[in-house]
């Protein structure tokens, strides 16, 4: 019988939220989003490219030695689009300045990208100036800056009596550093990646919490607002409807990401294909390396974390009478939440210090901190339990209170409760 | 054990400043439309959630269609109709019905094809427009309690629960709503429906219960209330107006107690222990042409008058008469 209503509640929750226009637009939106992510880099890269190939930079070389063209060849071969190279000019240190001025009009005119200034400041060591219209750009800087470098270097070997052949060689070698993490089960993905996993799934779990939890108190609100509470109570008690009704959103979120994890995953399998089609070069995405017991923890603490603060929101939402005093009266349960957010990346910086450990074992907080110290670093399974262990108590806890203050609230209107009333209405209810 | 269909032993609920119900008792008797009379904040909404378990009471017991109204199941044969109204704004009106009918036990197979009879039957639905498809929020207010009405009988209740129906509706849905309660009844249900229009509750009822501050002051059928409080009235008209020899009959303390002198009609109150009978022929004798001499009972608006107000006036010394 109860069962068989908490069903009817939890079905009309459900496919009400399923069917608004809301959820298909964000779930259809989620993966474009997704899309976004793994395709635009590389389409972008390439038409980076090719804007900022090097043949439309200026080189001025005012070292009077053969600097510049050391450092136009270093360019070219950078430059996958362009086999021309920078355009070198040999300036006479005096004539430096009107040379300068030429090429910015030229740069303005849009008949160059930049322009390289080579001068005797450069040859001690110091500085080289580049201007133009990809200074901001961080990787063509770094470009050139390495280019100059190098080309300094080998200059300055081949002066003190080294081989140019040799030279050659010895300044060859492009280095590029692959970091890996370490964990208690051995070498285990990229650094990087783990730590943008940790954060992304935290902050996913901060979003969705937020999102379904306000979902719900805004349920309970519309039920008040619109009486629907009085009828639906003369048929199910209170509790059923709260159970029905933090269940059915929880389905609703749970769709959700599973709709989003699904595309997510298949659009990072064929990416590389289907950018292959589009004739874009690419290297496959690190993925992280999650194995089944990891994701099922993750999906383990978002399902304890959304009952702990969807109920919580529940019993704010049976607290007020209409959409005005919401904010106010959502704020403690929001603040609980945006204080686990804060300290978000000091934990992720540092997993394993004293502030990690005691907010993983907070009711509040561990359903957002544990998932993200999980997919960092590995825990012992002991604290896993045992955080899981305090986090359903505090479940049951929040469960509990949201019952009772949700059972006398949803038939009150009028002025909202003082935090006295609402003790009261806790330890009278029954 | 009785056979009412809602039997309220002495019950009291307490609020944090105020008693809303005082040690109420009252039997609803099966296949009966019943009123619960009373002011505003008399306790009559509150005395209903109490009825339909949606609040507990401090003490007493309530008793519905035989069973504890705690026990599962039994608000299942209730259909409630809250003073407040309204519906899921968002939702379609079928899938509303559908959803109202599910929490009573209804199948959606039998559900729906009775939301579509009534749906026609209450003019929402025809060839030409379906309001069954269309969102609540689309309808008129008065569709919307036409749709919150079906909502209440869908699950066809042994016993239907209306708390102040009549207010808010146009005379032509109150006029629909009055035709549905008379088939309510005709066809075996029992009906309660509280209201503070006595015209309303004259009209329709066979039993009534008048509450005031929480209290009980008066129930029982209402033939039985009337002939109990109402004390004994004579309707008069005479053909040329009240003639001057008629003055020393009217004063006579033996024969009439009061007169209420409404120009086309006077409302006479007997005297205590007078006869009718002796009454008419003193008129006659008067000189008097009578046109229309009746024994009527007073109407309840009237009881309801002297006894809320003796009750009022009574307040914490003996309780009620």
């Amino acid at each position: 019988m109860a069962m068989r209503k908490l069903w009817a509640t939890t079905k009309r929750e459900y496919l009400e939220r399923v069917r608004t226009k809301w959820f298909i637009v964000a779930t259809v939106f989620g993966p474009v989003l997704f899309g976004a992510i793994a395709f635009l880099p590389s389409v972008m890269a390439m038409r980076t490219k090719a804007s900022t190939n090097f043949a439309h930079i200026a080189i001025l070389d005012a070292t009077g030695t053969d600097l510049g063209r050391r450092v136009t060849r270093a360019l070219a071969a950078d430059s996958a689009y362009a086999a021309a190279g920078p355009m070198l000019r040999i300036i006479d240190p005096k004539e430096l300045t009107v040379a300068e001025s030429l090429a910015t009009h030229e740069v303005m005119r849009k008949q160059a990208t930049g322009y390289l200034v080579l001068d005797e400041q450069t040859m001690a060591g110091e500085t080289a100036r580049y201007a133009g219209r990809n200074a901001s750009s961080l990787t063509d800087v770094d470009r050139v800056q390495s280019a100059v470098r190098k080309g300094l270097l080998a200059m300055r070997l081949e002066q003190a009596g080294i081989d140019s052949t040799k030279v050659q060689a010895l300044t060859g070698p492009q280095l590029s550093l692959d970091a890996e993490r370490i964990t208690d089960q051995g070498r285990g993905g990229s650094g990087t990646v783990s730590v943008i996993f940790g954060f992304a799934i935290a902050f996913l779990l901060y979003m969705s919490i937020l999102l379904y939890g306000q979902n719900v108190l805004h349920g309970v609100i519309e039920e008040k607002s619109t009486r629907m509470a009085e009828v639906i109570a003369s048929s199910v008690p209170p509790d059923t409807l709260l159970a029905g009704k933090v269940l059915g959103v929880g389905a609703v979120g749970l769709t959700q990401l599973a709709v989003w994890l699904i595309t997510a995953y298949a659009l990072f399998k064929v990416r590389v294909p289907l950018l292959a089609k589009l004739g874009v070069h690419s290297t496959a995405l690190p993925l992280p390396s999650i194995s089944v017991g990891l994701a099922l923890l993750l999906v383990a603490f978002f399902v304890l974390g959304y009952i702990f603060y969807a109920s919580l929101f529940a019993a704010v939402g049976a607290t007020v009478s209409n959409e005005q005093d919401v904010r106010q009266a959502a704020t403690p349960v929001t603040l609980l939440l945006v204080a686990t957010i804060i300290f978000m990346e000091p934990i992720l910086l540092d997993p394993t210090s004293q502030l990690a450990v005691v907010m993983s074992w907070l009711p509040f907080s561990s359903p957002i901190i544990m998932p993200l110290r999980l997919s960092v670093i590995s825990l012992s399974p002991l604290v896993i339990a045992g955080t899981m262990a305090v986090l359903i108590v505090g479940c049951i806890a929040s469960v509990w209170l949201a019952a009772r203050i949700y059972r006398v609230g949803l038939l009150m209107y009028g002025k909202r409760p003082t935090m006295r009333e609402v003790v009261r209405w806790v330890r009278y209810a029954g | 054990m009785t056979d009412a269909a809602v039997d309220i032993r002495n019950i009291s609920k307490r609020y944090a400043g105020h008693v809303a119900v005082r040690d109420l008792s009252l039997a609803v008797p099966r296949g009966a439309v019943y009123g619960l009379l009373g002011p505003n904040g008399a306790g009559k909404t509150t005395t209903i959630r109490m009825m339909l378990n949606i609040i507990a009471p401090d003490t007493g017991s309530i008793t519905l269609l035989g069973q504890p109204s705690t026990a599962s199941g039994v608000t299942d044969r209730v259909g409630y109709l809250p003073e407040e109204r309204g519906l899921y704004k968002k939702m379609e009106v079928r899938r509303v019905l559908r959803f109202l009918a599910e929490l009573k036990g209804i199948a959606p197979k039998v559900a729906d094809k009775r939301i579509s009879e009534w749906l026609e039957r209450v003019g929402l639905s025809s060839s030409e427009k379906d309001w069954g498809s269309a969102k609540v929020d689309e309808l008129s207010r008065g569709m919307q309690q036409k749709v919150q009405f079906i909502g209440t009988l869908l699950h066809e209740p042994e016993l239907v629960i209306l708390d102040e129906p009549f207010s808010g509706l146009d005379p032509i849905n109150a006029q629909a709503l009055k035709d549905i309660v008379v088939e309510l009844r005709r066809s075996g249900t029992t009906v309660i429906f509280s209201t503070h229009l006595m015209e309303n509750a004259e009209r329709l009822c066979d039993a009534v219960c008048i509450i005031a501050r929480g209290e009980k002051v008066l129930d029982g059928a209402i033939s039985a209330v009337k002939a109990e409080h109402g004390g004994r009235f004579v309707a008069l008209a005479l053909a040329n107006g009240a003639a001057h020899s008629l003055a020393p009959v009217l004063n006579d303390p033996k024969l009439v107690r009061r007169v209420d002198d409404s120009n086309r009609t006077m409302e006479i109150e007997l005297a205590p222990g007078a006869d009718p009978q002796r009454l008419l022929r003193t008129i006659i004798d008067s000189g008097a042409t009578v046109e229309r001499f009746e024994l009527v009972q007073p109407s309840l608006h009237r009881i309801f008058l002297d006894k809320v107000g003796a009750a009022g006036a009574e307040e914490r010394t003996n309780g009620h008469a």
